[in-house]
């Protein structure tokens, strides 16, 4: 290993502790809140995992897809998606699981764990009909069964995906590449539906009226293209004195590149799509979801939930989708790096565009509530949630780093990998 | 030049091996010359670098042909639906950019890939019948195992001798004169 790179790997401990005082703080602002009985900044804690969480399965999925095709391209990159991952069942731990088993916080987010949650009409949530039709699947014993599914699925998956991948580094058994392959085969699928579920409960839940089957595919979507915005971050910062200096190449920018346009591109047709049948058909328990995205309910205005849908269009996709259409903008590494940050920073705003939005009963608004703000100072705490999970991660794959060889160097690929050739 | 070159297309020569056509390509390339080609019996990396061509102009008619598509899906969709026979469907505008979207990006596609097709139609001067090379019986081989170098009369540096002794100095094995 050359010295930079070390240098590199010996600061993870920098990163875990960052980011484990960041997290620290956003929790104790969280459980203040959640004493009383404001659910924003509890809120803070779900987005800023949930950003993370995002990223890391879209790196997960990336890591099986490739196995999959053998694609050969990838093995140089895809052992630093294989030492990311190691940190998603962490992230999982630390948000997520105390958020949906500790009642005062599942309660204040998913008001539908709580029967006696009063809804803007003045009924209890336990009365609501539609929450009863949904109850086989709405429950807390069942969400909290769910929830559990997950740390544990992505907990092996990844797991099993590691050990295999840095066992190769010193039996170079091709047979582990084959096995890899079989559990990619495997795993893409059960992958998906986790996810899916992921999705549902930990985003689409927190509006329980609200439905949308395409809500899994956006979120894939989302985590791949996030995935590879942080791919591209990463590995610049590895190409300049890190461990994929002198072997990242034009090659790969560009097929990181190609997979970002395409993905744009997908997102956009998910989120539209998404958009555009809710539009057609005009169901009052599907179209509100985007009114209080759109209007004001108490001044029947455009609320500034608009202009973050306006950016997410114009910002987060045609900015992006125009620019990575020429080939330049692919290959010239600093180029590349900007269009990451834009999907980077796009991305979170997608996910205040999704989770942050709700009806917040109050008497004196004509229709019985109002709708958090998008503008507030809880959005400094988001960004120091996202702040303090991303530099876990970041610290905890810069450990693995010093656990495996930086590139898998008995891959059957691996040459290929280093001579990529557009 | 004399005047029997009015009736040459150019010099053929065939060479062993990739690697012999690969640097050989290089040469002339830094010779300078602008119309000639390298015929091989399957791609060679790097060939594109190694002869000098340029990326292609093909994406250019294709963004060209995009957005075109999408001007046609946005007049297409207002014109029909909101100027010469405006109808309320669902209670929805005449015209708005969302429930005509799925028009306006097929219109998109549709036109890109006219202008993908067309465009490489146009730029490789496609449908051509005959060419000359089709008479020489060693092109036919280079769809099998030789590898072959032709340049063009029409390039400024072309002069029938030197030319052939060029190639005879980059290793090339058999040197033909394409006639028209």
């Amino acid at each position: 290993m050359s010295t930079p790179s070390a240098k590199i790997s010996s600061r993870w401990t920098t990163f875990v502790v960052a980011g484990l005082a960041a997290i620290a703080v956003v929790w104790s602002l969280a459980i203040n809140g959640a004493a009383e009985h404001n659910h924003r900044p509890v809120l803070s804690v779900l987005l800023g995992s949930m950003f993370w969480v995002s990223v890391l399965i879209g790196m997960l999925m990336l890591t099986m897809i490739t196995r999959i095709f053998d694609a050969g391209w990838a093995p140089v990159i895809r052992r630093s998606w294989e030492f990311m991952i190691g940190a998603l069942p962490l992230v999982l731990l630390l948000s997520i699981v105390p958020l949906a088993f500790i009642p005062s916080f599942r309660n204040l987010l998913w008001e539908w764990t709580d029967a006696t949650h009063l809804l803007p009409s003045g009924h209890e949530v336990g009365h609501d009909p539609i929450l009863q039709a949904k109850s086989w699947f709405l429950n807390p014993t069942f969400f909290l069964v769910r929830i559990s599914l997950y740390v544990v699925f992505f907990g092996a998956i990844t797991w099993a995906l590691r050990r295999f991948s840095f066992q190769q580094d010193k039996h170079r058994d091709a047979n582990l590449t084959h096995r890899m392959h079989a559990i990619s085969a495997v795993g893409i699928p059960a992958s998906a539906i986790m996810l899916t579920m992921l999705a549902f409960d930990c985003l689409m839940a927190l509006s329980y009226h609200w439905f949308s089957t395409m809500y899994g595919v956006w979120f894939f979507a989302l985590s791949i293209r996030l995935a590879l915005a942080t791919t591209v971050i990463v590995t610049y910062r590895l190409s300049n004195g890190g461990w994929l200096d002198g072997i990242l190449n034009q090659a790969h920018r560009h097929v990181l590149g190609c997979l970002m346009l395409a993905f744009t591109v997908f997102w956009a047709y998910i989120s539209f799509s998404q958009y555009f049948l809710i539009y057609t058909a005009n169901i009052p328990e599907e179209t509100f979801w985007y009114n209080i995205r759109e209007f004001n309910p108490v001044t029947g205005l455009k609320s500034d939930w608009w202009g973050v849908s306006m950016y997410l269009i114009f910002g987060f996709f045609f900015l992006p989708f125009l620019s990575l259409l020429f080939y330049r903008s692919k290959i010239i590494a600093g180029r590349l790096l900007t269009i990451a940050g834009i999907i980077f920073v796009g991305g979170i705003f997608d996910l205040w565009f999704n989770a942050v939005p709700r009806q917040i009963n109050n008497a004196s608004a004509p229709e019985g509530f109002v709708v958090s703000p998008f503008l507030s100072g809880y959005l400094a705490l988001d960004l120091l949630a996202i702040f303090g999970f991303g530099a876990l991660v970041i610290g905890l794959f810069l450990r693995s780093s010093t656990k495996a060889e930086t590139i898998p160097v008995h891959d059957p690929r691996i040459l290929e990998s280093i001579n990529y050739h557009e | 030049m004399n005047e029997r070159n009015e009736s040459i297309h150019g010099v053929a020569c065939t060479f062993r091996s990739p690697s012999d056509v690969f640097h050989a390509a290089e040469k002339v390339r830094d010779a300078g010359w602008k119309s000639w080609d390298v015929h091989t019996p399957f791609p060679i990396h790097g060939m594109d670098q190694a002869m000098g061509l340029p990326r292609s102009k093909v994406p250019r008619l294709t963004l060209l042909g995009g957005v075109t598509g999408f001007i046609t899906g946005c007049l297409l969709t207002w014109f029909m639906n909101s100027y010469d026979y405006p109808l309320v469907v669902g209670g929805k505008p005449f015209w708005s950019p969302i429930f005509p979207f799925p028009v306006m990006y097929e219109c998109t596609i549709l036109f890109a890939a006219f202008g993908t097709f067309f465009g490489q139609f146009i730029l490789n001067r496609l449908p051509r019948h005959h060419h000359p090379l089709f008479d020489l019986p060693q092109f036919a081989r280079t769809s099998d195992d030789t590898f072959m170098i032709v340049l063009e009369a029409r390039d400024k540096n072309f002069h029938l001798d030197e030319s052939r002794n060029f190639l005879l100095s980059l290793g090339g094995q058999e040197i033909t004169v394409i006639r028209e």
